[in-house]
């Protein structure tokens, strides 16, 4: 069962981000504030660091493939980030401790990461001309509440979901 | 540290990085999707459009519990322009009679106002919202064109930029895109004034109508529509109000700051506008480049 959640779990999500998307902007005071759903990577960021690096990378870059065609048009970017960042998580495991809260930190972390080389990236191509302290205000900082309270609702259903699966592939191999 | 790339792997990641490099680039341009791309947004577009379903339920419902709560000041309001309603209405259907004979009379059946509406649910915003981008369940098998016009009940939204078989992408006005005209007019009592809807003022969330002849007179509250001569988008769209105009940059022609009749927010249905007369190339749409090698467009 849980060999088939954990991809299972990536498409749903994956699915729906744009569906939460609808609902942003929001505003509030006379400020837009955008919030970007970010589900899909923070799950395998968690899959990367309890799971398999690899297999996150894997998952990362199809689902990135899939999202650059779908939303973006512009092949190459989410297809890079998204591994990358798995690479990331997964390298972090020798030297941390690997404590729920923790993980939930590095997440949200490597999250703004993303945000900031998309930022980066797109005021490069001049697809935007937002100013770094108003991308802070109106996007990162409400982007990363938004993404916490889901990460902390959510967290440990990942981390649950994916030892289960770990503890299943430990027995079929003592077997 | 152990090495922490090994050489095979430093070549293998330098040859990613080139290849990567080379496909963002060509991906950047302006350009319709393969057919690779196409089956791709397709069956993700159905995967999509079924996860749509409950969450266009849930912004109806949010829409409700908003519009119940301002009940009670928009009935004020609403009550107070019903007596001036009464007496435009029968204005207007006395006008209506009038044009339609006239009509007759000079033998002009075509209509830049007249479209065939094309219903269309939103199935995704682009989730990371850098661009301005919808997508919706309505695709080319259905009639829609690159450069339709989208809009709302309450009015203009964008246009189509993009289509496969059974999706179809939106760019919304409010977009930072440079390339993205709109060809409208401010229509008050006296005169019509024709310019372009050029870009999109994140400060004050208004849009910019720039090449506005500077002999006429423009005021705060005229209602900007579209004039359809742009060559794709039928006429008579609101696309909003102004409210506040000023020079240019070169002093040689107004400009003026419109705010959209539409809500960008919260989409769920939307129209696609299919134009019954003849539609051309021109500034209305992306392609604007083409249309002035060509034919010099019908930008003035």
């Amino acid at each position: 069962m849980a060999r088939f959640l954990i991809p299972f779990v990536a498409v749903v999500l994956f699915f729906l981000e744009p569906g939460f998307s609808l609902y942003s902007p929001i505003e509030w005071h006379g400020h837009l504030y955008y919030l970007v759903p970010r589900f899909l990577i923070l799950y395998l960021i968690f899959l990367s660091i309890y799971y398999d690096r690899k297999r996150a990378m894997m998952y990362g870059l199809i689902f990135g493939v899939l999202y650059d065609i779908f939303y973006i048009d512009i092949i190459g970017l989410y297809t890079f980030l998204y591994p990358f960042i798995c690479f990331v998580a997964g390298s972090t495991v020798k030297y941390i401790h690997q404590h729920l809260a923790i993980t939930t930190i590095l997440s949200l972390v490597l999250v703004a990461l993303l945000e900031i080389v998309l930022n980066q990236f797109f005021l490069l191509i001049s697809f935007t001309s937002v100013p770094f302290t108003e991308f802070l205000n109106q996007r990162l900082i409400p982007t990363m509440i938004a993404n916490s309270i889901y990460l902390i609702m959510l967290g440990w259903t990942f981390k649950y979901l994916i030892e289960a699966r770990v503890l299943l592939k430990a027995n079929q191999s003592t077997l | 540290m152990p090495q922490f790339f090994s050489n095979k792997r430093l070549i293998l990641l330098l040859v990613g990085v080139i290849l990567l490099v080379a496909l963002i680039s060509f991906t950047l341009r302006d350009r319709q999707a393969s057919l690779p791309e196409q089956i791709i947004k397709d069956t993700v577009g159905f995967g999509q459009s079924i996860v749509a379903k409950p969450a266009s339920y849930i912004t109806g419902l949010v829409n409700n519990v908003d519009d119940l709560m301002n009940t009670y000041e928009e009935n004020k309001r609403l009550k107070s322009r019903l007596e001036e309603f009464g007496t435009l209405q029968a204005k207007v259907n006395e006008l209506k009679v009038e044009n339609d004979k006239l009509k007759d009379l000079v033998d002009k059946k075509d209509d830049l106002r007249n479209f065939n509406p094309i219903q269309a649910n939103v199935i995704a915003r682009n989730p990371d919202q850098w661009e301005e981008k919808l997508i919706l369940n309505e695709g080319s098998m259905n009639g829609v064109k690159v450069n339709m016009a989208v809009l709302t009940s309450k009015g203009l939204i964008g246009k189509i930029v993009q289509t496969t078989p059974y999706t179809s992408q939106v760019e919304l006005l409010s977009t930072n895109n440079t390339n993205y005209r709109v060809s409208a007019v401010i229509a008050n009592k006296k005169t019509e004034a024709f310019g372009l809807i050029e870009g999109f003022d994140p400060k004050r969330s208004e849009l910019v109508l720039k090449r506005i002849d500077s002999s006429l007179a423009v005021k705060k509250g005229d209602k900007v529509t579209t004039s359809g001569l742009g060559g794709i988008f039928p006429k008579g769209i609101l696309i909003g109000e102004v409210t506040k105009v000023s020079t240019d940059d070169y002093g040689l022609t107004k400009l003026a700051y419109v705010k959209p009749a539409a809500d960008f927010s919260m989409l769920d249905h939307v129209v696609i506008a299919k134009r019954q007369s003849i539609a051309i190339d021109g500034s209305d749409g992306a392609n604007t480049d083409k249309s002035t090698k060509t034919d010099g467009g019908d930008q003035k």
